[in-house]
């Protein structure tokens, strides 16, 4: 045998040679208590911007700091998104935490926060965390404690092709339902495909439900629900059945239960390359459409979701989220000061600028200089409540129940009832 | 050492046994039990010692957690629930669903999928030109990574623009166009279609090396008592594949019951659902909802409906195999 | 093993070798006819890809069936241009190899012992052996990293081998077991008589006889290893360490994804496996006589 585990050593000697130098970083366990500057460092950053223009500009920060900090060493891990929720789920499981991670805040940092694996950074950050805007912090804070850094926000809105509008004779974007569902039954007389919707993800769908829940019931009523786990309420039916009523208006692209969101011939693509007239996303959607498809350039406007008629909610609510960093609780201090340094305006703008970042700080929004951005940015700042995506808020197994149900009732298999119901249920098995 | 395979020149193992068991035979006998006993030991080992620490143990861990409600975080589960999660779990529609298609899946596979790959295997065992090629290329699909698949066959099988709709537009055919994987009703169809493409490369490989195990003399010889090909591999070829056919058919049972990523990737398991396997309803628990307690209690499921498969076709189906197996070991006891 | 035997019986004193049979032109014209039509059903979604990658993703989308316009070759070029991808190419190929040979070798050994000993428990251990198959893999890697962590295994390359070895065992040795019991016992009892232990049955005789089959399993431990996503995954931080796998990450974007870059990398990072199947081919082919005589 002595001549196999030889060829293990061997094989194990070229795969150090292989690897380079690779696999000295420390995983976080650099003891919390060094205070002195001098010591060495390192804080394990995960972050999901694989892409550019984001990928170097975190390089570029990461390099700077160091700068500054001669002892401190970033490492720095970009993953991609999907990817990166199932590896950060495998290690928060297993107890431990990157040092610095993305984070967007709500019943899944809730559980970490739980769980005793984030640090509250309400102490560590008092003296900058003033220089945010309170809808950009409000999914990491909980109980007046704060738990994670904001760096990217938006809202989600209707992106539509103005051009498809005009041929259906819709000039003004509709404000009320009932202007919209008139809007959407033109288009189809006019032989245009209304809606494009991502029924395959679930997510894209359950913006509608989630914005006519806020119109109708309202932002303290969606709160309060998820308080007593009860979503039976005649509100939240009546959303349902609001919805219900665009559904049989047969609104979405052929074949729409399949589609994806970002693939070439999924929603973005679909509203990107002229083929139906809208869609119902994030701030993201402009650029995404021109990923996957054409792209509508000075075709593309942005309208809020309209009101409801006799609902409670504001037409000013803003309904999205953003990206943020958590820090994990046995992280050295450096990791909040790395954060701070991200956040500085002079950093921070700088990202703005380069239309990859929506504002997060006080008074930036005159830096963003793409025009739907800026659109978004402006409603976001003029917004009267603000409430983050119900699949974030939640708890996952009540948001992941949301998603379904609402992709249920779209696909026809469960009524208004049934889903508030099935929300219901779930909430009170958390 | 020549031509091994011929039985029939070779003594009778009858006729064999008084040269083993001669009374000259009785010391080395002990001593090669002994040596068997050794053998034995120092064979299966390391195999043991990697597999049990490496599979065995999560496995064990993993099934600890199944009568637990527990999200995951916070060290090791508390909230004891018992059966809870299994009861749960036989209420849900969607699971017993996944039951159900699991079972179309299994048939499909065993009585489509396999055969196309043992037609596939048998001709390219044909001597022909560009063999090597072609062989490259039906095996090319297994290679291919299932997130690549899916992203290729959901554009092929678009509704709106997907080649398959154009093809058969193209053909005449437009009674047949279809939205595939986005309608309930043909998603199931249209996910075995892909699973057929890209899994048969795993059995005809299979086919295709037992089909090098069986002696050309023994073909050559059928062919001159005048048989004809197709009496050929009916009499010769299928009898002596079966050992390869008896595993690919278990191999692809446990594959169906197990199938996750290319579900995961053409459709998530809908539309409404309808194209959901057990895999896919447990990883949607475990990492999308963090109920790893119930996700765990669904692997068990999946896990004992495996086992109960596999020793039911172990006792009844490869035992014959097994009866076949020649042991030195055996002779002596 | 019962029917084949009568098949032989029949045959008239013993078999001197056929003249080989000439394929009649008609006949070999059908055979490339039926292998050509299900060979158009493999190659389309190929074709497609391989074209796809030298779109971009615009053209991807509007038209996603024809020929691209214009030609972007970059897609491909600049993969090959860069640093990052022969270095997945490298891990990739080093942990494919390091699973390829640990599996067979240790699958080898103890489909040897369950093939040809007869002992007590030994189908119970089989049995214990085939149970790794039928367990979900995911619900099983979270006490698997506590453990490699606690290993020290973690952004090792060991820690992606070992795992995927342990787990490639039960299809290797229930594939290896059923082609090694179809090795007739005369031959191991005449090397019993020439005087061959054990161990020098299965290395002189056994393994050689049973090329096809160990390319087989070859094959298949690469090609898992190959597209292993999860584990690395989980396992791997250093981005020095990153397998294929992960690499085609790059491309994916939280929101948006660059799918013909994607088509060409995945295109590429096929090549490597495939060649390596070509290889082991060549074993397929060569098959069990050829093994015997030179045993």
């Amino acid at each position: 045998m002595s001549l196999s585990r030889r060829g293990v050593v061997l094989l194990a000697a070229a795969g150090l040679f292989l690897g380079g130098c690779g696999g000295q970083g420390s995983t976080g366990d650099s003891g919390g208590g060094t205070s002195s500057s001098s010591a060495k460092v390192t804080v394990e950053w995960w972050n999901i911007s694989t892409t550019e223009p984001m990928k170097s500009f975190w390089a570029k920060k990461v390099k700077e700091y160091q700068a500054l900090h001669p002892n401190v060493t970033i490492k720095n891990v970009p993953i991609e998104n999907e990817a990166f929720k199932a590896k950060l789920s495998t290690v928060t499981q297993s107890g431990k935490t990157p040092d610095i991670y993305t984070t967007w805040g709500g019943g899944v940092l809730k559980q970490q926060i739980d769980a005793g694996l984030v640090k509250d950074l309400t102490s560590e950050a008092a003296t900058w965390i003033a220089d945010f805007t309170p809808a950009s912090l409000q999914a990491y804070q909980f109980d007046q404690k704060t738990y994670g850094i904001p760096y990217d926000i938006g809202m989600v809105g209707f992106w539509y092709n103005k051009a498809l509008f005009a041929k259906a004779g819709v000039t003004v974007p509709p404000a009320t339902w009932t202007e919209y569902l008139d809007a959407v039954r033109k288009l189809k007389a006019a032989g245009i495909t209304p809606i494009a919707l991502a029924g395959k993800e679930k997510w894209p769908g359950h913006y509608y439900w989630a914005y006519l829940a806020m119109r109708i019931a309202g932002l303290d009523a969606l709160k309060q629900a998820a308080i007593d786990d009860d979503f039976t309420g005649p509100d939240f039916v009546a959303a349902g059945a609001r919805l219900k009523e665009l559904v049989d208006l047969q609104p979405f692209q052929k074949g729409f239960l399949g589609a994806g969101y970002g693939t070439p011939d999924g929603q973005a693509a679909t509203v990107g390359n002229g083929k139906a007239a809208m869609e119902l996303m994030g701030q993201w959607a402009p650029v995404v459409q021109k990923d996957a498809g054409k792209g509508l350039g000075d075709d593309l406007g942005f309208f809020g979701f309209p009101s409801v008629e006799g609902g409670k909610g504001s037409a000013t609510d803003a309904f999205g989220g953003g990206n943020g960093f958590a820090v994990g609780v046995n992280a050295p201090p450096e990791a909040a000061d790395f954060l701070k340094f991200i956040s500085e305006s002079a950093n921070h703008r700088q990202a703005v600028e380069m239309n990859a970042l929506l504002p997060v700080l006080k008074g930036e929004e005159d830096a963003v200089k793409d025009v739907n951005l800026g659109v978004v940015a402006k409603t976001l700042a003029g917004a009267s409540g603000f409430q983050l995506y119900l699949d974030q808020a939640y708890p996952p197994a009540v948001g992941q129940e949301v998603n379904d149900s609402v992709a249920a009732l779209i696909a026809g298999s469960k009524t208004p009832d049934q889903v508030a119901q099935a929300i219901t249920q779930t909430a009170k098995s958390e | 050492m020549t031509r091994p395979a011929l039985t029939d020149e070779r003594p009778a193992p009858t006729a064999g046994s008084p040269r083993t068991a001669g009374p000259a035979a009785t010391p080395s006998a002990r001593r090669r039990r002994f040596g068997g006993l050794a053998t034995i030991t120092l064979f299966l080992l390391p195999a043991l010692v990697l597999f049990g620490l490496l599979v065995l143990a999560p496995i064990a861990v993993a099934m600890y957690t199944s009568v637990f409600k527990w999200n995951g975080l916070g060290g090791m589960p508390s909230d004891f629930v018992g059966l809870d999660n299994f009861t749960r779990m036989f209420a849900d529609e969607v699971f017993v669903g996944d039951l159900r298609r699991g079972l179309v899946l299994i048939v499909l596979s065993i009585t489509v999928q396999l055969p196309l790959a043992l037609a596939i295997a048998m001709l390219l065992n044909q001597k022909m030109r560009g063999r090597a090629f072609y062989r490259l290329l039906f095996f090319a699909p297994y290679v291919l990574s299932e997130v690549i698949t899916g992203v290729l066959f959901t554009m092929i099988l678009s509704p709106e623009a997907g080649l398959a709709n154009q093809m058969l537009g193209a053909a005449g055919l437009e009674s047949l166009r279809s939205s595939w994987l986005a309608e309930p009703s043909t998603v199931m169809m249209s996910l075995f279609l892909v699973m057929t493409w890209k899994y048969f490369g795993f059995h005809m490989i299979l086919y295709l090396a037992g089909r090098q195990g069986i002696p050309k003399e023994l073909g050559e010889a059928a062919s001159i008592d005048g048989a004809g090909s197709w009496t050929q591999f009916r009499y010769v070829t299928l009898p002596l594949l079966g050992p390869t056919i008896r595993i690919s058919v278990f191999l692809s049972v446990i594959g169906a019951i197990q199938l996750f990523d290319l579900v995961w990737v053409l459709t998530s398991g809908g539309p409404i659902h309808s194209s959901e396997t057990m895999a896919v309803t447990m990883f949607q628990f475990g990492f999308k909802r963090s109920q790893v307690g119930y996700a765990s209690a669904i692997s068990v499921v999946m896990f004992l409906i495996s086992l109960v498969f596999a020793l039911g076709y172990q006792r009844f189906v490869l035992r014959r195999d097994t009866e076949g197996a020649i042991t030195t070991m055996r002779d002596q006891r | 093993m019962t029917a084949p035997a009568q098949a032989p019986a029949r045959t008239p004193g013993h078999a001197r070798p056929a003249a080989p049979v000439r394929l009649p032109w008609l006949r070999s014209l059908s055979l490339h006819a039926i292998v050509l039509v299900l060979g158009a059903f493999v190659v389309v979604p190929f074709v497609f890809g391989v074209v796809g990658g030298f779109k971009d993703t615009g053209q991807l989308s509007t038209n996603p069936f024809g020929l691209p316009s214009p030609w972007v070759p970059e897609n491909y070029t600049d993969i090959l241009a860069s640093g990052s991808f022969w270095r997945q190419l490298v891990n990739s190929t080093f942990i494919a190899l390091a699973t390829m040979v640990i599996t067979v070798g240790l699958a080898a050994m103890a489909a040897f012992v369950f093939a040809r000993f007869a002992f007590r428990g030994r189908e119970l251990l089989f049995t214990l052996f085939a149970v790794g198959l039928m367990f979900p893999f995911a619900v099983a890697i979270l006490p698997l990293f506590i453990l490699l962590r606690t290993l020290g295994l973690l952004d090792n390359p060991f820690g992606v081998v070992l795992p995927q070895a342990a787990f490639g065992l039960p299809v290797t040795i229930i594939v290896l077991r059923s082609f090694f019991r179809t090795i007739p016992r005369e031959v191991e009892e005449a090397a019993t008589i020439d005087g061959c232990t054990s161990f020098g049955f299965f290395w002189r005789i056994l393994l050689p006889m049973a090329r096809p089959a160990l390319a087989t399993v070859s094959v298949l431990a690469i090609v898992a290893s190959w597209n292993n996503f999860f584990l690395p995954l989980v396992i791997f931080n250093d981005p020095n360490w990153s397998t294929i796998p992960l690499g085609v990450q790059q491309f994916y974007g939280q929101y948006s994804s660059d799918t013909a870059r994607i088509l060409a990398y995945v295109v590429l990072a096929m090549v490597p496996a495939l060649a390596f199947y070509a290889v082991a081919e060549r074993q397929l082919i060569g098959g069990l006589t050829a093994g015997a005589t030179k045993g």
